[in-house]
């Protein structure tokens, strides 16, 4: 259902990426893999609509959408989470989900500066659909607290939160493992690879080989902004090209 | 003052009043340097806008008025008094306010301008409503080229160019100017280097203040003096620091002079208001073409 | 508890005024001018926008109504309003420009807006130049001519409450809420990525907050029977956002809290002349300094002993959430 067509990227006189392609289909949950530089995150952005390439095309659902705004795709039905944990930190966790359902709930402005009874249950509503998001992700006791003041894993989790609360058709994860302690690491793994797996297709970018090789369907691997593999993860360490990239041949095993 | 093109004038006159004009231009562009440098130094280092400049450009002013006029004391002591007093102003202001609110954006700038409500208050019940004026520190006029200059004007933009090289002399061939960039780039890592981010900002703040007193000095035997010409001078740095870009140090400079050549120029051409419209003119036009402003970091 | 005070105040608002003496009537009307441009700027200030050009939409709305008024004899009832849409037209016009700036060079942008409002207000005779338009007649009511103050008070009492009312529900709207989401460059990109379109939410605000102080501006211009390039001057602008930093960006009532409080001082100084400038200024410093909170985080500090405090409003029904 994404079709990522001769992608090439160039920032001035620096190439990040070059002639990138690869498909995603509909209930995968790919891995878009690589060291520090490699054009992932650069990848991400323009999947995300945050800039357009220079060269390429991006097509959704046979649908092209290169070069849509990110609020133009999350209409779409694409979300994302960032690399820097981005929250609205001085909002509670609640609230902050509450944003993320945004595209679900009519405006409806007389109703609501009139505070009538029906937009009243509508909130309430909407209130509710949030909480069920933070109780998938299993922060729901955290409700309440600001986003700012959490630690690091639930953080990372609210984030998902947000993300998953536009019920996302495909859902980009930045590095959701990024600065979490292995429990927390392997807890979020599980939760993408069950619960969120159920909702939407999924492409995150990793850079630790053993969550790639745990728990995606599919290895994407971009090595100086070239496609060097695209397959199952267990042939990652069998593949020179992937294992030359990558400095430290421990990090494989 | 009405604009040269109410009266019909053979060209040769235009070109001549153009060429004064831009003279003039280039001359009250240094002052406005001075001013604007002084900005721009202080976000730089304190990351925040500083809406009491003008009235320590005002306070430059003032205290030309009372140090020369009123005490009688020499042209050069008295710049020297403003000198010091500006210094320790900035350092004092430095500490008392800005330190405790830093990081804070918001807080810092309306403090500021909490700040410059509160000196220019104070100017207007000290000062009183009356209009002072300074005699020029020096009489005559130099001519070269069919254009005249005051001597005064030329004196004040050569000392503002020697104060502008002396600023660029501190910020990039000295250790502590060396410290003020770095501070600028990243100041958690500056800190973790060992650099004291306080007392170069306490530094910057000072350096700052005494730029605009100083401007504000030069100024003084141009135009009557009141306690409300803050207002137009931070307006004026406002323009110039959006056109060169907010912590640029050359950016500043260049931005300065064009806005003084546009508002002289302008004003011979076009009229004094019209002239003010025209620099505001070209400042939407910069903040639409190039938001960080010509050679601003965004 | 909080709806009967309310409504208290709201009774002794109406009813008591025709035992006041004028002048006291005279406080009260610009208490609540002053309220309403308070709770307007308010609305941008709680979306991380700093104006300090917002006397530049007030003297908009005052110039379209004593204009629509003294020279094609239009009724002021229908120039408050127009005084609201031209304000918001321009408001509108320039948010497109200006919005996408952030922090300082936002405002500094909409500083120069307004300074060149009122360059224009000076320099055109059509305008009146320097001294203004003078003789702006009060509106009329079933043939009389509101000319007192106690008449003119139930106007501005009217399109207060109303205006105040609108503002404060608007916050508690989806809209209001959504305006939380735009404080920051980082948030606000954040939002783009969950479908909010920043531009158009940035803007409707700074045309819903431009209107308000373009038709409250068309009201005080009728009060005062007269307006000229130095009634709105950057000064008032400097008292707004002093109004709002005093009170609190916490709470909507931060705003109304400092806009009071100030302005009732003000008035017992206004003899003073600078001082008044300069009591303001020394009690924004302390407060700032003191209580970033604004006062309205007075009860809150107190309450808790000084626990970290929110310097955003709680999202709109989330207390529905909270009734699980």
């Amino acid at each position: 259902m994404l079709e990522i067509l001769s992608i090439t990227k160039q920032f001035g006189g620096l190439t990040a990426l070059q002639d990138v392609a690869f498909t995603v289909g509909r209930g995968e949950l790919v891995a878009l893999v690589g060291p520090n530089g490699a054009g992932k995150s650069t990848l991400f952005n323009i999947i995300a609509g945050a800039f357009p390439p220079t060269r390429g095309q991006i097509v959704f659902n046979g649908r092209d959408v290169t070069g849509l705004s990110s609020h133009d795709l999350a209409r779409l039905g694409v979300a994302r989470t960032f690399q820097q944990t981005t929250l609205f930190g001085e909002q509670t966790a609640l609230e902050n989900v509450l944003h993320g359902l945004h595209r679900h709930v009519p405006a409806r402005v007389v109703a609501g500066l009139l505070a009538t009874p029906a937009y009243r249950e509508e909130q309430r509503e909407v209130a509710r659909r949030a909480l069920g998001v933070l109780e998938l992700l299993g922060i729901a006791a955290y409700r309440d607290a600001v986003a700012a003041d959490l630690p690091l894993g639930i953080q990372k989790l609210l984030t998902v939160a947000v993300a998953l609360a536009t019920e996302p058709v495909l859902l980009l994860l930045d590095e959701p493992a990024a600065g979490l302690s292995l429990d927390e690491a392997t807890r979020m793994m599980n939760l993408v690879a069950s619960e969120i797996r159920q909702r939407c297709t999924v492409v995150l970018v990793e850079h630790n080989m053993r969550i790639v090789a745990g728990w995606c369907d599919r290895a994407v691997v971009l090595h100086f902004g070239q496609k060097i593999y695209d397959g199952a993860p267990e042939g990652l360490t069998r593949d020179q090209g992937v294992v030359d990239a990558y400095l430290g041949v421990a990090e494989l095993a | 003052m009405k604009g040269a093109f109410e009266a019909p004038f053979p060209m040769d006159v235009y070109l001549h009043l153009i060429a004064q004009g831009l003279a003039i231009g280039l001359l009250t562009g240094v002052l406005y340097v001075l001013i604007a440098l002084g900005l721009t130094l202080i976000y730089g280092i304190l990351h925040i806008v500083n809406f009491a400049h003008g009235e320590i450009y005002m306070l430059g002013a003032m205290g030309v008025f009372y140090c020369y006029v009123v005490f009688k004391l020499p042209f050069a002591a008295t710049l020297v008094v403003i000198l010091l007093l500006s210094l320790l102003l900035g350092l004092g202001v430095e500490r008392a306010f800005f330190r405790s609110l830093r990081g804070q954006w918001l807080q810092l700038v309306v403090a500021s301008v909490g700040l410059s409500l509160i000196i220019q208050s104070l100017g207007w019940i000290a000062f009183g409503i009356q209009e002072k004026n300074v005699p020029s520190f020096f009489t005559g006029v130099v001519a070269f080229g069919g254009v005249r200059l005051p001597t005064e004007r030329l004196i004040a933009a050569a000392v503002g160019v020697v104060l502008v090289a002396l600023l660029y002399a501190l910020v990039y061939r000295t250790k502590v100017g060396l410290a003020m960039r770095a501070i600028e780039e990243d100041e958690e890592t500056a800190r973790m280097l060992g650099i004291d981010a306080d007392r170069v900002a306490a530094l910057a703040c000072a350096v700052g203040f005494a730029l605009a007193a100083l401007a504000g000095a030069f100024v003084a035997p141009i135009y009557s003096l009141n306690p409300g010409m803050g207002l137009e001078a931070i307006l004026m740095s406002f323009l110039i620091i959006i056109v060169g870009g907010l912590g640029s140090i050359t950016g500043t400079v260049l931005a300065g002079l064009l806005v003084g050549v546009l508002q002289s120029v302008g004003g011979v051409l076009l009229g004094a208001e019209a002239a003010y419209g025209l620099v505001f003119i070209v400042m939407i036009v910069v903040l639409v073409v190039r938001p960080a402003g010509l050679l601003g970091k965004a | 508890m909080k709806r009967g005070l309310l409504g208290l105040l709201i009774a002794a608002l109406a009813l008591l005024p025709p035992l006041g003496k004028p002048y006291v009537l005279h406080v009260v009307i610009v208490v609540l001018i002053n309220v309403v441009y308070a709770q307007a700027l308010y609305v941008i200030m709680r979306m991380g926008y700093l104006s300090f050009g917002h006397a530049g939409y007030i003297a908009l709305g005052g110039y379209t109504s004593a204009l629509l008024a003294t020279k094609l004899a239009i009724t002021p009832w229908i120039g408050f309003l127009a005084g609201g849409i031209v304000a918001g037209v321009f408001a509108w016009a320039l948010g497109a420009v200006t919005l996408k700036l952030r922090g300082i060079y936002f405002s500094l942008s909409v500083f120069a807006f307004a300074e060149v409002v009122n360059a224009a207000f000076r320099a055109f005779e059509v305008f009146g130049g320097p001294a203004g338009i003078a003789g702006v007649p009060r509106p009329a009511l079933l043939g009389t001519r509101l000319n007192t103050h106690l008449q003119f008070y139930y106007v501005v009492l009217a399109v207060a409450l109303v205006s105040l009312f609108f503002l404060y529900r608007l916050q508690w709207t989806r809209f209001g809420f959504t305006l939380l989401a735009l404080r920051t460059r980082e948030t606000e990109r954040l939002a783009e990525s969950l479908g909010i379109n920043a531009a158009r939410y940035k803007t409707l605000a700074f045309v819903v907050s431009c209107f308000f102080c373009g038709l409250m501006g068309a009201v005080h211009v009728h009060y005062l029977r007269f307006v000229s390039p130095f009634v709105f001057t950057f000064f008032l602008s400097n008292d707004l956002m002093i109004y709002v930093m005093v009170g609190g960006l916490g709470s909507y009532w931060g705003p109304m809290l400092g806009a009071v409080l100030l302005t009732g001082l003000g008035e017992q100084l206004f003899a003073a002349g600078y001082y008044k400038s300069l009591v303001y200024a020394v009690v924004l410093l302390v407060v700032i300094l003191a209580l970033p909170g604004g006062l309205i985080s007075l009860p809150r500090i107190l309450r808790r002993g000084g626990a970290r405090e929110r310097v955003l409003p709680v999202a709109a029904d989330v207390s529905a959430a909270r009734e699980r």
